[in-house]
């Protein structure tokens, strides 16, 4: 059973909330140590199933989380991104991570564009951070490449809470000034 | 089929867990000397995420723990029921009560349901509870229960440096003991 929630659609992307079905690409990704490195590390199937329950949970329970990324002409899964935050969280987060074959293709750019887009419209929110470890060039680069600018050093909760971040991000009224121009 | 049941016992009553579980989840997981024996303690942002997947596992299959309340005040008491994370040793129906809760036989009771609840729903033939063999007052729930103790068994991560000694009974055993 999938996870209650909106899909939304992009010119080459689905979006949906997890579903059990995501389990085994999304070990794959996290058993990737070089994509798995700024976000935890690798992670074990055991753990993967937690990591995935807990996205499926924060569905359930506060009507947002980070969708799965489905890419239309394959279906398969690529990875996930969206709207999170977790207790004690630094900010109201849209973030991302895509397994390695999704790279390179402006994946990322395109599928978090939409997931603010649908933050802003339907949680409230303000502002949209993005916590990224400095020496997490490709992320920093979808940021920029978002709109959103360097802001402040940051701190992450546990079990995060040895990671060094960079708190990237922008207001509403800037995402939404750009995409009426656009 | 999203199935949301609410069990009732004498004293309890068992619910899917919610967000509004997080503040007493996270008292709860925040007391060192009480959950040493289920993995330790857990800062509000991990027990977070244990909540978050409690209530995923409920989304994605169906089952879950269920919060357990108190029927005379409505106050979060514990959680109970099936539960079974990826290579999990069989199929566990765990237990864990809030620190106040303890000594009134609110384990037995939720779990009791829990477990009815499991076997009718499941397809279940079988299930175990992980228990750190220091933990005198979960045996104690298990043997209540009617559970035997089964061996040594391997938890996964991230309980996989944790003993844990499983106890279990088949269907037909407890089905059997309820009807006689």
């Amino acid at each position: 059973m999938q996870a209650p929630g909106p899909t939304l659609e992009t010119d080459r992307l689905i979006l949906r909330p997890p579903a059990p079905e995501d389990f085994e690409p999304w070990c794959e990704m996290m058993a990737d140590e070089e994509t798995a490195r700024f976000i935890g590390g690798v992670a074990s199937p055991s753990m993967v199933w937690r990591q995935l329950c807990s996205m499926a949970g924060a569905w359930t329970m506060f009507g947002y989380a980070m969708f799965s990324v489905v890419e239309k002409s394959s279906g398969r899964w690529l990875g996930r991104l969206g709207p999170w935050t977790p207790a004690d969280w630094p900010g109201t987060e849209v973030g991302w991570s895509l397994s390695r074959a999704a790279w390179g293709k402006g994946y990322a750019t395109e599928g978090a564009a939409a997931a603010i887009d649908w933050a802003f419209d339907n949680l409230g929110w303000t502002e949209v951070i993005h916590c990224i470890d400095p020496e997490n060039l490709p992320s920093a680069a979808v940021a920029r490449r978002l709109g959103s600018a360097y802001l402040r050093p940051g701190k992450l909760p546990p079990p995060y809470e040895t990671a060094q971040v960079q708190i990237w991000g922008q207001r509403r009224e800037q995402w939404k000034g750009r995409r009426a121009v656009a | 089929m999203r199935r949301r049941p609410t069990l009732e016992t004498e004293r309890l009553i068992l619910r899917p867990p919610c967000e509004r579980d997080f503040t007493a989840f996270a008292a709860m997981m925040g007391d060192a000397e009480h959950v040493k024996f289920i993995g330790g303690r857990q800062p509000p942002s991990l027990a977070w995420r244990s909540l978050a997947s409690m209530v995923g596992s409920w989304a994605m299959r169906g089952y879950g723990m269920f919060a357990v309340l108190e029927k005379d005040t409505g106050r979060w008491v514990g959680q109970t029921g099936p539960w079974k994370p990826h290579d999990w040793p069989g199929n566990e129906i765990g237990w864990a009560l809030a620190p106040g809760a303890a000594g009134k036989g609110y384990a037995v009771e939720a779990a009791s349901a829990a477990m009815d609840w499991a076997f009718d729903h499941l397809g279940w033939t079988e299930v175990i509870h992980c228990i750190n063999p220091h933990n005198t007052a979960s045996i104690r729930v298990a043997e209540r229960l009617g559970s035997v103790r089964l061996g040594r068994v391997q938890c996964p991560a991230p309980y996989d440096k944790v003993e844990s000694i499983a106890w279990g009974q088949t269907r037909d055993a407890w089905q059997g003991r309820k009807a006689a």
